[in-house]
């Protein structure tokens, strides 16, 4: 019992005691005095008695005050910062200066807290060395993985998503929001995937382990919007006995779905549709052949019956080439290229003893070809030019229009008629090509070449092409402007928590999102609104710098100049901007089933509550608060704002991002970290008791305002 | 008395040339250009054998055939399906809703007069 009060009150009923005991003493004595000396004596003894015993008591009380400012809150601030020393890494210092009075312990602890960052620091230097060559092992694997054409998901049993990669970020941002430890049904439709997992853990139980565990999935976005085909292969325990995740490796194959499903379409249009006019030209043509007698009238019939079906006839081999033609380029396998890679591989076609020059201008963009038969083709263009035309100088150039790239290739010369041009594609490649024309090349392609004239003499021969479907810019990660590689992957979920109740989960294995919002004042109720929205993952206690949530919002209202001073957002920063009811339906699918975390999150939550309605969600997730965590950590300390936690936990905001919603949630979610790790070692380890002891908080609040 | 034959398809230019065709033959012929019309011509007329299109407005040749083998009365009317769907499952299809003959657009005249005489003469050998 006495243990767990706290030093402080331990040390006042010490000096309560001594200051009790000195009437006692002081009285008993004075009355045992009283006696020897007879009755006269009384008034001096009180008198002298009871004035040395006030000054006694006080006296004292004072050394007990001095006691209290000068050793027992010391020793307590010294506790405090140990605590914090030994549970965070920063070079936090020990406070000394308060400490004079305890002697050799403030200084003692200051060499210790110094010894041991000298011995972390040497820990950590062992550590990156030998994680150095890991990390670069690593990063190859990464690089492989992140660059891989296919898209590439792995999933615990739980369907909770391990790592993905680029790619199926990519192919399924469409969707949902994709992250680590959310789960895989906001991305696929899991039917199809839980049939190839039951399929494949029952051949697994029934069949030797040598046979390769994988199995075919196509399955729709769970939006229906996308088709997605590949394979999907289980990742077995260490006993070869029991699955403890998947592996997904997928490609988009809804276009090359439709595409197949137009090939059979109109295949089957070209065999049925053509069945029914050639059936009844057919039959009238037998029936005018053999009934050579038959009667003005009727033979009129049947030649009109003749005329109109070779009409029909006609349109419908017309309608069935131009279909065609749209889709004969899809046997061809194509792939996305840089104009400057493809261009650059012509140039090198060209040694010295070929004297051709080849230059390459204006600015590459991505299109949609064949490489390898574009750079043939092109490499026998231009020496065919050279060859008729005695050029020696070529100049290369992509010129994008609409859905189109015109490599223009030109020289100063005399045109190339487009008879001489024909006979150049009808030659062959030979086997490089497997004996392609360069016909073929351009069929394959959907593409024509002409030759037309330019300004001041130069002549050009131009090669449209597809332009590329997708933007290879990668906007995905512009929030990676710190060099920060985004987090692809935890393999630490493969062990997940399971079915545990949210109040028994151990703090370190909760997700959180860790978020702010910037309003325009501080009155929500008084029509104050939201004007940025920031949120960052902490899936397994690590920050997903991929993953970041950041939104300005339009307001839909003025932002007074005082509260722009603050966050820096211009009305003319929002007005573009989605408004709240855009906003916070996405912000709701970011979060899932996270915990939620904000510094002061009272009043964030109150901003998002008063919007729930307009905007069909609900947050009701457990929160915590930064603020109350922070007073029960340091209770002895009355300030905790975010810039002075950040300081205490020795956590750096980039200056580009310090009082934004973004930067803040960064620096609020690193401290939270911190405080996990710190609330360890006060015996604070589940979730439930960081609930209780935020409630506690609270209670103290209230109570403090109320006096 | 010669026999009645429906023919049934929405092209009138076929419906024109097996019309002649079998009248040609030694047929009555009466015909329809729809599902609909047709069942009706097969209670107005009580054809002895139904040349059949399958792909038809309103309602499709396979309909019709299934919906005279329920009939009664109709039960043992020989159909003779006539189709641009050429593939093996439609042609067993439409032999098991109860055609009793199925021939692929396009087709001989011959081959078609053949075959209708001799779905007649089996019933009539039958009778």
């Amino acid at each position: 019992m006495i243990e767990k009060w706290s030093l402080r009150f331990r040390v006042f009923l010490f000096f309560a005691l001594i200051s009790l005991m000195v009437p006692v003493l002081l009285g008993s004595a004075l009355w045992f005095a009283a006696g020897r000396i007879g009755p006269e004596s009384v008034p001096h003894l009180v008198l002298w008695g009871g004035a040395a015993g006030f000054a006694l008591i006080g006296l004292v009380l004072w050394v007990w005050l001095k006691f209290d400012e000068n050793v027992v809150a010391p020793i307590n601030t010294l506790t405090s910062d140990l605590q914090t020393l030994t549970y965070t890494s920063t070079e936090h210092d020990v406070e000394t200066e308060q400490g004079r009075y305890l002697g050799l312990l403030a200084p003692a602890a200051r060499e210790m807290a110094i010894a041991l960052e000298s011995a972390r620091k040497e820990v950590k230097r062992e550590i990156e060395e030998a994680t150095r060559e890991l990390e670069l092992q690593r990063n190859r694997l990464e690089t492989m993985l992140r660059d891989l054409n296919e898209g590439v998901l792995v999933c615990n049993m739980n369907h909770k998503i391990l790592l993905y990669n680029r790619r199926a970020l990519n192919i399924l941002h469409y969707t949902g929001e994709i992250g680590l430890n959310r789960s895989v049904s906001n991305l696929l439709s899991t039917p199809s995937i839980a049939h190839s997992l039951e399929y494949l853990t029952g051949q697994l139980e029934t069949q030797p382990s040598e046979q390769e565990l994988s199995a075919h999935v196509v399955c729709s976005t769970s939006d229906g919007r996308h088709i997605i085909e590949g394979q999907l292969s289980l990742i077995l325990d260490s006993d070869e006995r029991s699955a403890t995740g998947y592996v997904v490796t997928f490609d988009d194959a809804t276009e090359k779905l439709a595409e197949l499903a137009k090939r059979d379409r109109i295949l089957r249009d070209a065999v049925e549709g053509l069945r029914a006019p050639v059936a009844n030209l057919c039959a009238a043509t037998e029936m005018l052949i053999e009934n050579e007698n038959m009667d003005d009238d009727g033979r009129k019939r049947f030649e009109n019956v003749l005329s109109e079906e070779s009409h029909r006839l006609s349109k419908r081999l017309q309608e069935l080439s131009q279909d065609y033609r749209e889709i004969v380029t899809g046997h061809w396998p194509m792939s996305d290229v840089y104009s400057a890679t493809l261009l650059n591989c012509v140039v090198r076609r060209f040694k010295p003893e070929d004297a051709i020059q080849c230059l390459i201008n204006g600015d590459p963009v991505w299109m949609h070809c064949d490489s390898l038969s574009i750079v043939e083709l092109m490499e026998r263009i231009i020496r065919r030019i050279a060859g008729e035309t005695s050029t020696t100088a070529f100049e290369l150039e992509p010129r994008p229009k609409k859905d189109k790239v015109y490599i223009d290739i030109s020289w100063a010369g005399d045109l190339v008629r487009s008879g001489t041009i024909d006979t150049w594609l009808d030659e062959s490649f030979d086997e490089c090509l497997k004996d392609m024309t360069g016909r073929d090349i351009l069929e394959n392609h959907k593409a024509v070449v002409w030759s037309e004239a330019q300004a001041d003499g130069m002549a050009c021969l131009r090669l449209p092409l597809p332009l590329a479907k997708e933007d290879h810019r990668s906007p995905m990660f512009e929030h990676n402007g710190s060099g920060v590689r985004p987090e692809f992957y935890d393999f630490d979920l493969l062990k997940n928590i399971g079915n545990k109740q949210l109040g028994e989960c151990d703090l370190r294995e909760l997700t959180y999102v860790v978020f702010d919002t910037e309003t325009t004042g501080l009155e929500p109720s008084d029509g104050d609104e939201i004007i940025q929205v920031a949120g960052v993952r902490i899936v397994n206690g690590r920050i997903l710098s991929g993953e970041y949530f950041d939104q300005l919002v339009n307001p839909g209202r003025t932002i007074p100049v005082t509260s722009t001073e603050i966050h820096h957002i211009t009305e003319e920063m929002v007005g573009d901007q989605p408004p709240i009811t855009d906003v916070l339906p996405r912000f709701h699918d970011y979060v899932g089933d996270a915990v939620l975390v904000a510094h002061n999150a009272a009043f964030d939550m109150k901003f998002l509550s008063l919007k729930e309605a307009m905007c069909g969600v609900t947050f009701d997730n457990p929160v915590l608060d930064t603020v109350l965590l922070s007073a029960y950590i340091h209770d002895h300390s009355k300030q905790h704002t975010l810039d002075v936690l950040a300081e205490r936990f020795g956590v750096e905001i980039e200056a580009q991002y310090r009082h934004t919603a973004l930067g803040d949630s960064i620096a609020t979610a690193e401290i939270f970290l911190r405080m996990i790790d710190l609330m360890q070692a006060k015996g604070i380890r589940t979730f439930a008791d960081a609930a209780a002891v935020s409630e506690k908080m609270v209670e103290i609040r209230r109570q403090q305002a109320r006096y | 008395m010669s026999k009645k034959i429906l023919i049934v398809d929405d092209e009138p230019n076929i419906v024109f040339s097996v019309e002649f065709l079998m009248r040609r033959s030694g047929y009555e012929v009466v015909t329809a250009a729809d599902g609909e019309q047709a069942m009706q011509k097969l209670s107005d007329e009580m054809p002895d054998l139904m040349i059949l299109d399958v792909m038809m407005p309103r309602k499709n040749g396979f309909e019709v055939c299934a919906e005279v083998r329920a009939d009664q009365r109709m039960a043992d009317l020989p159909i003779l399906m006539l189709s641009a769907k050429g593939r093996d499952a439609e042609v067993k299809k439409g032999l098991s809703l109860g055609a009793d003959a199925y021939i692929t657009k396009p087709f001989s005249t011959h081959e078609l007069v053949e075959k209708v005489n001799e779905l007649l003469n089996t019933i009539s050998e039958g009778e």
